[in-house]
């Protein structure tokens, strides 16, 4: 597919290069010189410097040709102008990412499908959408739902209370014998596994579930953790994310917010009813100590720097917050997080992609998600009549090591897969796969 | 670290191409009933062995290539495809000697031309098709077509494209650098084919035309024939190998542009404008000062003259006719043309025509800034700024150049060389030409030079084709440091 992104920032910069490492023909456009070298020095992509709402320089990038124009530059005014230009000069579909929850709100959407502009996205409104799941589900590191919640993944790690230590997958499916949820992946450091029948769970595994809605209480009890209640939630960092997810909690919970800009905390306290906004510096033990720290469920670090969200969110951790949640942009971080015990990481770059891989298109894959920290891929396959997919049950499939048929949805409804389900046309199927089982997966649903 | 590993998977790799290359001249063996068909096929057999085994015992390692590794490889690829490539010649007889063979097999690849043979018709055809053929490999590079057809990891394919392709910035014609590659061998082989069918019109031999349009296309100078294209005494011949070596000349990202109707690239090329200009210049003022003192007619002196200057501005080096006899003005004019070479991104060596462009407006504009010392004037290039640092990096290419040259022309010297004929045979082999001045001049070869300075010379037709800094870079205690 050919794609050209617009502004290679920190979302750009990452949806470049895992786009283009999956094959696909990527130019990117941006008007500065040393994002353009960073990036082609580092992927295999085009690069043109210059403005992406310069019609020339667009033409240059053969837009006409283009099957996706991506407009992530950080300038909300340029991504719109970029998008509504590329889709005039003849691209297939356009999308902008947009700073403003005024333009996302599903009453404005007409305005912006009448100027061309097929999908905005602002990462910042979904990354406050995902720190709000995280805190109502407070046992789960990470939430993924697929088709409406239809199923989900859940991530949950391994302490060693948990009575599924040392157990083997097939002690466990013999012990519970349930048909509500499936594991699909362990990550066990830096190493993604996805699981057979003789795989033991240890302690800090961080273990991938899927599961039909009915399902999540009952793992949560297995598991041995229930979840949480959560009252009471201190963000660190009235930033976007910041400012909206302390929205989105307000009516339900008590929301404390530090801020260390002045002019912002006005700010803040003007638009947030509920929430106490303080003024202080976020890395001030003090601060947090007088701000009763210890009684706090939850612990929300999102400022603009990763370091501090991190030594933050330790810091709550060690002072017996049971919930922290921190932002870490740094894709290269996400990994390392994990080893040294935080609870649940929010990337901006990541959902951004995760939106834009949406309109991807591979073989039969109708979406793909990226889960930070894993290795694993979850794609959504739908199964076409006559492929190899259909002709065997599961068990019997051969399918390949690196891969695993998670679940499926048929007639609206999720399913988990047991080793005798036969898929039949149309299912949707969920597979998680490592990037180097996907080709053989693939062959599987052709 | 350094990762050996994947060096030697794509060495050997290389190795497998090269061996199989070998192999493909044995049916003309067959056809003219030569004896060199165990020759080829024992070496050929063997490399392709070699390489699959140095492939396979390597595979599997980390695919990433960094810079430092980008460098390794192409280096030590050329060198190992030239040691085996030479294998043919020795195993065969016809050039016993391990110098001479490995000369020769140098100047094919780095498709310079310069030959050490004395009575080339009386090799046998497989060995001659070889002799062409790695011309026309070395020509567009064989790593851009290892590129092409091996699932090289792309962020690591464009260290290897930077480490070969010519000229100083590197244009991708594509997204993605496979499919780039894919498209600069299409147009190679499909033009090589053009070329072939209509030498073969013209009234060649069907031997002949493959061999002469391998090394046209390639800029190599390599022919079947003892006095090279003035054997072909037909006008047609040699208009369509002139025209196909102005096309070999250009940059290829051009070809690719009109081959898809978009013209404007083409005239609006400041590099093919000046590119041209050469050319017809130089044509023009030899064809205007033979003219008057000159028996042969107008279209023989032009064609004459026009043959002789592309060949040498677009580094092939095939001859129509002894410049050496137009008078000294002439040495000098072919001296100097030795120093121009093709385009950035053709299959042409030498300093490249944009890297003389961009000097020169640099050095005129530094008289503008003299007058304006605080103006901001910078060095424009097809309508676009061009960095600093690009234009400092063609400095220091220059100075490498020129260092180089005056180097070697000391050391051929030193060995005994005449002064001429050293700096000739230097400024040939590193321009990657072919024929020189002097002794070296179009119709003499290259079998009296000593036997240290055809590997001296054979180094610095390596260094040429690759630019000096892929060879160089190796050499610098920096590249070795942690």
């Amino acid at each position: 597919m050919k794609i050209i992104i617009a502004g290679v920032g920190d979302v750009g910069y990452h949806l470049a290069k895992q786009l283009s490492s999956e094959e696909h023909d990527i130019s990117v456009i941006d008007i500065d010189e040393g994002h353009v070298e960073q990036v082609s020095a580092r992927s295999d992509v085009m690069s043109f410097h210059g403005s992406s709402t310069s019609v020339r320089i667009l033409k240059e990038a053969e837009v006409e040709h283009t099957d996706l124009v991506v407009a992530v530059t950080s300038v909300e005014a340029i991504n719109i102008n970029t998008a509504i230009l590329a889709k005039k000069l003849g691209a297939k579909k356009a999308v902008a990412r947009v700073n403003s929850a005024e333009y996302v709100s599903e009453d404005n959407l007409e305005i912006f499908k009448s100027l061309g502009i097929d999908y905005l996205i602002y990462p910042e409104e979904l990354a406050a959408i995902e720190i709000v799941k995280l805190i109502e589900r407070s046992a789960a590191t990470d939430i993924v739902e697929i088709e409406q919640g239809k199923l989900s993944i859940i991530g949950i790690k391994v302490d060693s209370k948990n009575p599924i230590v040392n157990m083997t997958m097939r002690e466990i499916a013999e012990k519970y014998n349930t048909t509500s949820f499936r594991v699909t992946a362990i990550q066990r450091g830096f190493q993604t596994i996805i699981p057979s029948g003789d795989d033991t769970f240890r302690v800090n595994d961080q273990v991938f579930v899927i599961t039909i809605p009915e399902g999540i209480e009952e793992i949560m009890k297995i598991i041995g953790k229930e979840n949480v209640h959560i009252d009471n939630v201190m963000i660190l960092g009235g930033g976007k994310i910041g400012k909206k997810a302390a929205r989105l909690l307000e009516d339900k919970i008590n929301v404390k917010l530090i801020e260390s800009n002045t002019e912002k905390t006005v700010e803040l306290a003007d638009y947030l009813r509920k929430t106490l906004v303080i003024q202080g510096d976020g890395r001030d033990i003090d601060l947090l100590a007088q701000e009763a720290i210890i009684d706090m469920d939850a612990f929300v670090s999102v400022t603009a720097d990763a370091e501090t969200n991190i030594i933050t969110c330790l810091m709550a951790k060690h002072l017996g917050v049971s919930k922290t949640i921190a932002q870490v942009d740094n894709v290269d971080y996400v990994p390392l997080t994990q080893t040294i015990g935080l609870d649940s990481l929010i990337n901006k770059k990541l959902i951004a992609a995760n939106i834009i891989s949406r309109f991807i298109r591979r073989a039969n894959v109708i979406s793909a998600v990226t889960i930070p920290g894993i290795d694993a891929d979850v794609l959504e396959y739908v199964v076409k009549p006559g492929s190899a997919i259909t002709k065997k049950s599961v068990k019997n499939l051969k399918f390949p090591k690196g891969a695993i048929i998670a679940g499926f949805i048929r007639d609206e409804v999720g399913h988990i897969t047991v080793g005798d389900t036969v898929f039949q046309s149309d299912d949707k199927v969920v597979v998680f796969a490592l990037p180097d089982a996907i080709s053989k997966v693939e062959d599987f649903f052709n | 670290m350094i990762n050996f590993r994947v060096i030697f998977n794509i060495v050997g790799f290389l190795l497998i191409l090269d061996g199989i290359a070998m192999m493909l001249g044995i049916p003309f063996s067959v056809y003219f009933n030569d004896d060199d068909i165990f020759a080829l096929l024992i070496s050929g057999a063997g490399t392709a062995i070699f390489g699959f085994l140095l492939y396979y015992f390597t595979k599997g390692s980390d695919k990433e290539i960094r810079k430092r590794e980008g460098y390794i490889v192409v280096s030590l690829g050329w060198i190992a495809m030239t040691i085996f490539g030479a294998i043919p010649f020795i195993v065969h007889g016809s050039i016993p000697n391990i110098t001479d063979a490995f000369f020769e097999t140098m100047s094919g690849f780095t498709t310079t031309g310069a030959s050490i043979l004395n009575d080339i018709e009386s090799m046998p055809h497989g060995l001659l098709f070889w002799r062409s053929l790695t011309q026309w490999l070395g020509g567009m590079g064989f790593i851009v077509l290892s590129l092409a057809i091996l699932p090289i990891l792309g962020i690591g394919g464009m260290q290897l494209f930077v480490a070969e392709v010519p000229g100083p910035t590197k244009d991708k014609i594509h997204p993605r650098v496979r499919e780039t590659a894919k498209r600069l061998w299409g147009i190679y082989v499909l033009f090589t084919f053009v070329e072939a069918v209509l030498l073969y019109v013209g009234g060649m031999e069907f031997f002949d035309s493959i061999c002469h349009s391998l090394t046209t296309m390639a800029t190599g100078g390599f022919s079947t024939k003892q006095s090279s294209i003035a054997h072909f005494n037909s006008p047609f011949i040699q208009y369509v190998i002139v025209i196909f070596m102005f096309m070999a000349g250009m940059n290829f990202s051009l070809h690719y542009y009109w081959l898809h109707r978009k013209i404007k690239p083409l005239s609006q090329n400041e590099e093919f404008r000046f590119y041209s200009l050469l050319i017809f210049g130089f044509a023009f003022l030899i064809t205007l000062g033979l003219v008057v003192n000159s028996s042969t007619d107008l279209e023989t002196t032009f064609r004459d003259s026009l043959f002789q200057v592309v060949s040498m501005i677009t580094t092939t080096g095939f001859v129509t006719a002894d410049y050496e006899m137009w008078g000294v003005f002439y040495h000098v004019i072919f001296f100097l043309l030795l120093f121009i070479g093709g385009s950035a991104g053709s299959t042409g060596g030498g300093i490249k025509v944009v890297r003389h462009l961009l000097l020169i407006k640099n050095s005129a504009l530094e008289l503008r800034r003299l007058i304006h010392p605080r103006a901001v004037i910078p060095v424009r290039f097809n309508k676009t700024t061009v960095h600093q640092e690009i234009v400092f990096n063609i400095m220091a290419f220059l100075l490498f150049y020129i260092a180089i040259f005056v180097f070697g022309t000391l050391v051929l010297s030193f060995i005994g060389l005449d002064f001429l004929t050293s700096m000739g045979a230097v400024a040939t082999s590193l321009g990657n030409v072919g024929p020189a001045i002097a002794t070296v001049g179009p119709v003499d070869n290259f079998a009296h030079i000593p036997a240290f300075a055809k590997w001296f010379l054979s180094f610095l037709m390596l260094m040429g084709r690759l630019e000096l800094f892929t060879v160089l870079i190796i050499f610098s205690p920096s590249f070795w440091k942690k």
